[in-house]
């Protein structure tokens, strides 16, 4: 079972060169790929916006620090607003691209892949 | 004495100790290192994503945020900002694998990637680095608010806290911790609301008071009071809306953002939570679940250090609201903006969520350093057959030590800001954990020499850019140094490995493990 903690004894491991080791069988490289393509693409598109607001507040001050609702700077409400909803809707699109695919691997695989069966107590 | 006890600051707190002490009683039965350590991987989403919550939304940002954008207005708001990204790109990158890697402590990660002693002891100093420099503002916030509020002396707020998180943590392990972890949360949640509604209610709106801050510039009625040198204290308001006041550079700014956004992925309290979640699947949730409750409480933190800026301009507060906000520092400007909303019960629920807050990430530091200590360090190194039954014991007694050694630290960091604290704390763990984490899960051509590298030159180089800022030339003087010392971390281990290049044989097997598919029904 994934997860399950085994003691492990410290019998000194092999190590290879790099360059002799195998390559990943196709479906962990398939899961692999799919999860990190679509985190990367995420994460590059989060720091896109992450990262225009220091530049857009240092290099385009007049416009960011001018008001757009009341005393409410367009810098101040997409740091202390937009980017907090930001935060959110990152992680919610990453969820529900993962579960997507989640389904995607039930109905490409007929057995089920048996999931942890340890007590909920909540 | 009655009288004292009556005052809804004593009965709150009171209520709030006794339903730890409720929790903790029921959940003292540790059977199993399992049980302790990762409260049997038995959590579903929702306890463990308020848990989780409650993990990562220290005194830092119940009291710190709102302090640092009262202080710093919007340089306190950026803050809020980079320590709402971490959670999001820890569910992306890191939550799934690591609860299907499924062990007891982030070291064990290490240990288990390279089969490695030398890996798992570098993991275990970092971890107590990392764990060290985030229990001290802690401390220092549940001194302050007992010594504020309660009268007591900052040394008895200091061991009466540690006091509380030896029993509490002691005794009901990781099942204790989550479950009052989850109840501290929505008590923080809740203080939060009312503070909230009793603002807007207050005719506070957020435009409003804003506007009337920027077009503030002059001093500030009433303040001279309460000075030391007995004169008004002068405020101009277009700076303090504006940046620079605290990141005085473009590049200041952006090493922050690198720090504090990666800096979740790298620590130790908050991975550790994964572990307890029953599926990869329920991980996802729970981060999904915690990073939606950080966002509402990232924005009420700063619209509340706005409300307590704009208290304190007003000219027209209690003059104990006034002395509370000078003499207080940053630290206190949520408990003085609850009171002068909603008086003494506001206060008193103030009061009650910030311990909530204390204990909440104070027991999850103490957990995750116990597992260090007890699990890695001694039932690894020094007993090699230990029984189950030992090892919680060594876990408990590893609480008592811990308990000591915080208390030391707390004593140590009496006039600091609680959130620049935290912030330091963020950036040792996004140059040492974070490539780690992102690299070992990721790449298969990471060695353990590129592992113990990465964790020693991301240590060292953000410890020397902290604690030794004055000592470097003036354009590497970073006040959150993430911009130098998380590249250190990532390209150690990158060249390192590469030069390197001997990975364990067994490399492919570990990938297979930690990306495994799992069932939608989980």
């Amino acid at each position: 079972m994934a997860g399950e903690y085994t003691e492990y004894n410290y019998v000194a491991a092999e190590t290879i060169d790099f360059s002799e080791l195998e390559p990943l069988d196709p479906e962990t490289r398939q899961i692999m790929k799919g999860e990190f393509s679509t985190g990367l693409r995420l994460t590059v598109l989060y720091y896109i916006f992450i990262l225009s607001i220091p530049i857009l507040n240092w290099f385009a001050g007049g416009f960011m620090f001018s008001r757009m609702w009341g005393g409410m700077t367009y810098s101040w409400f997409l740091t202390s607003i937009v980017a907090m909803a930001m935060a959110f809707i990152i992680a919610y699109v990453h969820t529900s691209l993962y579960e997507k695919r989640l389904r995607n691997n039930q109905n490409s695989s007929g057995n089920p892949a048996a999931y942890s069966k340890e007590r909920r107590i909540m | 004495m009655t009288a004292m006890l009556l005052e809804p600051k004593f009965l709150l707190t009171l209520l709030l100790m006794g339903t730890i002490v409720y929790i903790t009683y029921l959940s003292k039965r540790s059977a199993t290192a399992s049980d302790y350590f990762v409260g049997g991987r038995s959590f579903g989403w929702f306890t463990n994503g308020s848990a989780i919550g409650g993990d990562y939304l220290s005194a830092a940002t119940f009291l710190g945020i709102a302090g640092l954008t009262y202080q710093l207005g919007y340089d306190g708001a950026y803050y809020a900002f980079c320590f709402s990204i971490g959670l999001t790109l820890l569910a992306i990158f890191v939550a799934g694998p690591l609860r299907r890697f499924g062990a007891f402590t982030v070291a064990d990660f290490l240990a288990y990637r390279f089969h490695s002693k030398r890996a798992r002891l570098a993991a275990v100093a970092v971890v107590l680095a990392i764990s060290g420099f985030y229990a001290a503002p802690q401390l220092l916030g549940a001194a302050q608010i007992l010594s504020m509020f309660f009268g007591t002396s900052y040394e008895f707020g200091i061991i009466f806290t540690c006091s509380v998180m030896i029993f509490y943590v002691g005794v009901g392990g990781m099942k204790g911790t989550t479950l009052n972890q989850a109840l501290e949360l929505w008590i923080r949640l809740g203080a939060f609301l009312l503070m909230v509604g009793a603002a807007i209610y207050g005719g506070l709106h957020y435009q409003e008071i804003l506007a009337s801050i920027n077009e503030f510039k002059g001093v500030i009625a009433g303040s001279s009071e309460f000075t030391p040198d007995g004169k008004d204290i002068p405020f101009d308001g277009a700076v303090w809306t504006g940046t620079g006041n605290y990141f005085p550079s473009f590049w200041q700014t952006i090493s922050m953002t690198i720090g504090l956004s990666l800096g979740t992925i790298g620590l130790p309290h908050i991975l550790l939570r994964f572990y307890t979640n029953p599926s990869a699947r329920a991980a996802r949730k729970s981060a999904l679940m915690a990073i939606g409750i950080a966002s509402v409480f990232f924005f009420f933190a700063v619209y509340l250090g706005v409300v307590g800026r704009s208290i304190f301009l007003s000219g027209n507060a209690d003059p104990g609201v006034m002395k509370d906000l000078i003499a207080g520092g940053n630290n206190m400007v949520v408990p003085s903006t609850a009171q002068a909303l909603g008086g003494e019960w506001l206060l008193g629920l103030v009061i009650a969520g910030a311990f909530a807050a204390v204990f909440s990430n104070l027991s999850g530091l103490f957990i995750a350093s116990s597992g260090a200590l007890a699990h890695d360090l001694y039932a690894t190194f020094f007993r090699k057959n230990i029984t189950e039954k030992e090892r919680v014991i060594a876990g408990k007694v590893s609480i008592v030590i811990l308990g000591i050694l915080y208390g030391v630290l707390g004593l140590m960091v009496k006039e600091a800001s609680i959130g620049h604290l935290v912030a330091l704390a963020f950036t040792v763990a996004a140059s040492t954990f974070t490539p780690i984490f992102i690299l070992g899960i990721w790449w298969r051509g990471m060695t353990e020499k590129g592992a113990i590298a990465g964790l020693v030159m991301g240590l060292i180089a953000s410890m020397y850019m902290i604690f030794f800022k004055s000592t470097l030339p003036e354009f590497l003087q970073f006040n959150v140094p993430g911009l130098i010392t998380v590249p250190i971390g990532f390209l150690s281990v990158y060249i390192v490995s590469k030069l390197d290049r001997r990975v364990p044989a067994d490399v492919n097997e570990f990938m297979k493990k930690v990306h495994s598919k799992e069932s939608e029904a989980a």
